[in-house]
């Protein structure tokens, strides 16, 4: 320190008046020009942010209930979701009916859509059976089937000697594939 | 010639007390403008928080989208497959019960099953033991009932059963 400066034993009361109004001025010009208006809009984008990210965690949380639903649907019908999926082949179908026929022929009738997003064939089986019990037994398999089969009437039973034919409708069911 | 004792020093453009003052609001001004740039900062983070959190949230409302129409297609398929499924069960014991029906003395020889009528052909050893056994039951099926017997060389009877439902649901019992 400057031994010959005596500014600090004897303070000018003018000049500490000075001091002290820049002082005030420039805290106060950076307290209302600069800092209160930014800290306005910094308290408005804090707000709009909040409000954002709770939006955004309801929607998450909608999500995830969503997710939650639709792998447990998805659990739950694994079977009729292949099934769906599994194109319908006539080789494969008369592979399933032969296990309860002797013999089986299938001859397609009709193709339409159906409730939107399926598409429904319509197919004739003509078959030949030794006992009722292979007719039951292949319509309890066919809840199993690898596609969505349903038998229907009309169906028509004829005995012979020694075994049965039996000519009945099937209905195949298909995801609709511009869907 | 000299007039003082002490040599004369060059004066300081500012005093102590002066310099002072000059760095203290020096500081001051620094520490608030470090402090507004800090809220700047952070305030464009929010700016860009609030984009993302957005972004996100749209992402999110098109997966729900999906998801909602994943939902109904499962299940629209579940209930199309709970009909069919249904359909195929009632079917079968619809025929269980009508081969469960007809007794040990007649024969069938064809059945025609549509969605409203049973036509039943087949053998009986008498017209009574069908009237008895086999149009009983039927009856009591389906509202109308009607059964034409042929002789047959051998004595027996030859039979035709024709059998409808009047109405939407048809033979699913």
């Amino acid at each position: 320190m400057n031994s010959f400066d005596r500014s600090l034993d004897k303070i000018d009361m003018m000049k500490l008046l000075i001091f002290l109004m820049v002082f005030i001025i420039v805290t106060f010009a950076f307290v209302f020009l600069l800092i209160i208006p930014n800290v306005k809009d910094h308290r408005i984008l804090q707000a709009e942010y909040k409000r954002v990210l709770v939006h955004k965690t309801r929607v998450e949380n909608l999500f995830f209930e969503r997710e939650t639903e639709l792998s447990k649907l998805k659990a739950e019908n694994v079977h009729v979701i292949s099934a769906f999926k599994h194109p319908f082949m006539q080789e494969e179908f008369m592979r399933y009916a032969g296990k309860f026929f002797t013999h089986v022929s299938l001859t397609e009738i009709t193709k339409s859509e159906y409730k939107k997003e399926f598409v429904e064939y319509e197919l004739n089986a003509t078959s030949t059976l030794k006992t009722p019990t292979n007719f039951y037994s292949f319509l309890e398999g066919l809840n199993r089937y690898s596609s969505i089969v349903q038998a229907d009437f009309p169906i028509y039973l004829e005995s012979d000697k020694e075994s049965i034919s039996a000519t009945f409708k099937i209905k195949v069911y298909d995801l609709n594939a511009t869907h | 010639m000299r007039l003082s004792f002490i040599a004369p020093r060059p004066k300081p453009f500012l005093s102590l007390f002066s310099k002072m003052w000059v760095i203290f609001i020096a500081l001051m001004s620094l520490f608030m403008i470090i402090f507004n740039f800090y809220i700047v900062i952070e305030m464009s983070s929010f700016k860009s928080g609030v984009v993302d959190l957005t972004k996100e949230r749209e992402m999110l409302e098109l997966k729900i989208d999906e998801d909602d129409a994943t939902i109904g297609l499962i299940l629209r398929q579940k209930a199309l497959s709970e009909e069919i499924f249904s359909n195929n069960t009632l079917l079968k014991e619809s025929m269980k019960n009508l081969f469960d029906l007809v007794p040990d003395q007649i024969t069938l020889k064809k059945v025609q099953m549509e969605r409203n009528s049973l036509i039943l052909y087949g053998i009986s050893p008498t017209q009574d033991t069908f009237n008895f056994l086999l149009a009983a039951p039927l009856k009591s099926i389906f509202h109308t009932s009607n059964t034409n017997f042929y002789l047959t060389k051998e004595g027996w009877y030859n039979f035709v059963s024709i059998n409808k439902i009047i109405g939407e649901d048809g033979l699913r019992e």
